[in-house]
């Protein structure tokens, strides 16, 4: 952990345009939760679906998105990263402080709205409020260090990070079964189900993952993912202006 | 390589130059207008679209789209010509719908791929140097998109519907749902295009435009279903039926309900004629804004 | 002593090679590399900087190799050619920050003799976003000298700077020479490297086509017959005296104004300098025939103005070894 990284991080990372963007995204949840719970109530079905349907499944990956690419994307598409890679700091060290600033954003940003929803739409209810405020977070935690060690490997590490969230975990994932083995979310929603608890089943809190899968799963995906990009920090390697 | 001496050397001599003819020649032939170039510039940005005209490395996306979306359809398609269905198992238009997450990633992708990098790199000038105005600039990129969208859409439908003729479905059927649905497609297209490219336009930095594109509109998508929910729980169908306002998809599919006859796949339709009317003066909205937003952004760029 | 050494280095990109069997020793003072665009010159700074692999050879500085080791940083500073760093801090920051990361002991100090060596202190507080491309480049050269590194490698430094900026970090750059670091900058533009360079080494399509002082090394083209400028008093009887002499090949009489005659390769004037008639003198055993001119000049009793090689300078090494 390298402070002075941290802080250069932190600052392009929340820069105008990006902060907007990920200030809007949980403004919106929060906006749409507060509509529905004064128009509908206090409903199970839809807390579920707003929480699991739109959050977990799609604000939360975004999030994670934004924050994993943008925390060292830019700087190795403009060449700024030399500043970083031309002194005697480990990569690991390098990489480790930028997903830490990457999971921190995306923990404000995501999780943090995603428990404020649950308790505006379901109070304390049912745990799902805390439930899908764990599942938020170690989801966000993975999609971070997932993205930030795409960025590093890959230019395009925008689109592809899309295709896998959006497209491999939604829409494969709902008609090829096997395919939610290999889903983030899934994992996430096994630890949001421990929480529910008993009612998990009832609520529509499922997982089509274990939890003594899940959490090493988990584990293993954020730490491995941020080991490798500082691997491949170290033999990464600067061209002229493209 | 040849020596500074030379020009220094015909600086030094007043009134002795010589021009050698190299042979160059000035082409005195008919200049077309702009009308051709805006017509070169949408050709050119559409098949860029694709990749095609552009690196390998840029094909890829597209085409894996393209492929994803179109798989499905060829393997119903085979599946009702081998096993004689008397039905196809989906509607032309529910496709369009349940496959939107792949239309939306590639509108998220191609929309700042065309105009974020002219703007990123400050080659707008050698575009508005030309005898292109700024609103033919426009006009070619948005036209580009819609057409790459809708034949990413119409792909899939016109495998559906060679399927069913090979399944030997009665044709009179299939015709006017496939019309449908392309007619569908198009909407959706022109309304896609439009807010893809305002995104991507505002946000030159690569890799944003994708995401912010992205989330506004998985960000649609997701009121759209938070406010149909809320609407059908209170049972108040006028609400949930507009609730297909928020989201491009159910947009054009309350118009294609309402106003062309095809089949509602969605809780609850636009209400009544009123509904299509509204619905579909929201599309034309949408994509003038687009549009017009565009044109007002394009305006700001200088030469 | 900080010595680069290159041995054998090879580097290419699929089909293409960049940098083709250099071996080459940098030492220290000024070292200028120099050659047209697209010679392999910022390849072999990237190689050089630890930041890219030799496809074959080894970098080494001081025996330790460059690539893949973190802590060659400390005694390596470099200026890169991109634009871009971080644009929302302010330059005291940025250098701050880079102080920080070298793990300095007293960074605040570090950083501000840094910005004072290049004078940027008056805008030191401005974002980085503010700065016009010479003050940029500025910045970069506090951020490589923060830590007081013996190494300094700088990859086209003179890109967009006004005179008086690139007659500074001329200043600059001997500065640092002569305090024993080993400066090694590339660029394509003879005048700067003419200037400051100690040692010069010539990248040509990838081939390191010539190092050492550019005189020794035009000396050393001797297939080349040397050009000569002469205004004397009486340049037409000079002409035949010359012509008849073994050691030369071939004389000009330029007329006033230079109206006459076309230019030999390499030359950079036609006549001599104030516009009057001169001599224009191709000598092919050019010890020779400076032995021989004062001696013909004294026995026809004319008197020489000016003797002047008429192409040793660098553009005319450099355009011969490009031309080869």
């Amino acid at each position: 952990m390298n402070a002075t990284v941290a802080r250069l991080t932190a600052r392009s990372l929340l820069g105008r345009r990006r902060a907007y963007l990920l200030m809007a995204l949980p403004g919106v949840l929060i906006v749409l939760c507060v509509l529905v719970r004064l128009l509908a109530g206090e409903d199970n079905d839809i807390t579920v679906g707003i929480l699991g349907g739109f959050a977990l499944s799609t604000l939360v990956p975004l999030l994670g998105l934004i924050a994993g690419t943008g925390s060292i994307g830019p700087e190795i598409d403009d060449g700024s990263i030399v500043y970083l890679l031309s002194k005697p700091l480990s990569r690991h060290s390098i990489a480790g402080t930028k997903a830490a600033v990457a999971a921190s954003v995306v923990t404000v940003f995501a999780a943090v709205p995603v428990l404020v929803a649950g308790l505006v739409l379901a109070g304390t209810s049912n745990g799902l409020a805390a439930g899908y405020f764990l599942g938020a977070l170690v989801a966000g935690l993975a999609y971070a260090t997932l993205f930030l060690l795409l960025a590093v490997v890959t230019r395009h590490a925008v689109v592809i990070g899309l295709i896998y969230a959006l497209i491999w975990e939604s829409l494969v994932g709902s008609y090829v079964p096997g395919a939610q083995a290999l889903s983030i979310q899934q994992w996430s929603l096994a630890l949001s189900a421990k929480v529910v608890g008993a009612k998990a089943q009832a609520l529509g809190v499922t997982s089509a993952v274990s939890l003594g899968a899940a959490v090493p799963l988990l584990v293993v995906l954020a730490v491995g993912s941020t080991w490798y990009a500082g691997h491949r920090l170290r033999s990464l390697r600067l061209t002229s202006d493209e | 390589m040849s020596t500074p001496a030379e020009p220094r050397a015909a600086a030094a001599r007043p009134g002795a130059g010589v021009i050698h003819d190299l042979g160059y020649r000035h082409y005195d032939g008919v200049r077309l207008g702009r009308a051709a170039i805006t017509r070169a510039l949408f050709v050119e940005s559409a098949k860029g679209a694709y990749g095609l005209g552009r690196s390998t490395r840029s094909k890829v996306m597209p085409l894996l789209l393209l492929a994803a979306i179109s798989l499905p359809a060829l393997i119903i398609a085979v599946v009702a010509a081998v096993t004689a269905a008397d039905k196809l198992p989906t509607n032309y238009t529910a496709y369009a719908l349940h496959l939107q997450l792949v239309v939306m990633v590639y509108v998220a992708g191609q929309a700042p791929a065309g105009v974020s990098r002219d703007l990123r790199f400050r080659v707008m000038s050698l575009y508005l140097s030309r005898p292109l105005e700024r609103i033919d600039y426009v006009a070619a990129k948005y036209a580009a998109l819609t057409a790459a969208t809708f034949v990413l859409m119409a792909l899939p439908l016109t495998i559906l519907f060679v399927g069913a003729l090979l399944a030997k479905l009665p044709v009179g059927e299939q015709v006017p749902d496939y019309l449908r649905s392309l007619g569908g497609a198009f909407l959706t297209a022109l309304v896609l295009a439009g807010i893809g490219l305002v995104i991507a336009a505002v946000t030159p930095r690569r890799g944003l435009g994708v995401a912010a594109i992205i989330a506004v509109l998985a960000v649609l998508a997701g009121v759209q279903g938070a406010v149909q929910g809320i609407a059908d729980h209170e049972n108040q169908d006028t609400f949930a039926g507009y609730a297909g306002l928020f989201s491009p998809f159910t947009l054009v599919h309350g118009v294609q309900s309402s106003l062309l006859g095809a089949e509602n796949e969605l809780p609850a339709g636009p209400p009544g004629a009123l509904g299509g009317v509204v619905f579909l003066a929201v599309v034309v909205g949408v994509v003038a804004a687009c549009f017009g937003a565009l044109l007002l952004r394009y305006r700001r760029v200088s030469i | 002593m900080a010595v680069l050494l290159l041995d054998k280095v090879s580097r290419w990109f699929g089909n293409v090679v960049a940098v083709n069997d250099v071996t080459m020793s940098i030492g220290p003072g000024v070292t200028g590399l120099l050659g047209p665009n697209g010679a392999g010159k910022s390849t072999l700074i990237h190689m050089m900087g630890g930041f890219l692999p030799p496809s074959a050879g080894s970098v080494t500085l001081d025996g330790e190799v460059v690539w893949r080791n973190e802590q060659i940083y400390r005694r390596i500073g470099l200026v890169p050619e991109r634009e871009a760093m971080y644009d929302v801090v302010t330059g005291w920051e940025f250098v701050l920050a880079n102080a920080r990361l070298h793990r300095l002991d007293d960074p605040e100090a570090a950083a501000r003799r840094a910005l004072e060596t290049v004078e940027m202190t008056d805008a030191q507080g401005r974002d980085i976003s503010t700065y016009s491309k010479g003050m940029k480049q500025r910045v970069k050269m506090a951020t490589a000298l923060v830590h007081d590194p013996p190494v300094l490698l700088l990859d086209e430094p003179f890109n967009g700077m006004d005179p008086r900026q690139r007659l500074h970090l001329m200043t600059l750059l001997q500065r640092m020479a002569e305090q024993g670091r080993t400066v090694l900058f590339s660029s394509h533009i003879l005048e700067e490297v003419e200037q400051i360079a100690g040692s010069i080494e010539v990248m040509v399509s990838g081939r390191h086509a010539a190092s050492g002082g550019f005189r020794e090394i035009r000396q050393l083209m001797t297939e080349r017959p040397h050009q000569y400028t002469i205004r004397s008093d009486d340049d037409r009887r000079l002409a035949s005296a010359i012509i008849a002499e073994p050691s030369t090949s071939g004389v000009q009489l330029m007329a006033a104004h230079g109206t006459e005659g076309f230019a030999a390769r390499g030359a950079p004037s036609t006549g001599s300098r104030d516009g009057s008639s001169a001599l224009h003198v191709q000598a092919v055993d050019f010890s020779a025939f400076v032995r021989v001119l004062p001696e013909l000049a004294s026995r026809h009793g004319i008197r020489l103005y000016e003797v002047t090689p008429a192409d040793e300078s660098l553009e005319s090494v450099f355009a011969y070894l490009v031309a080869r």
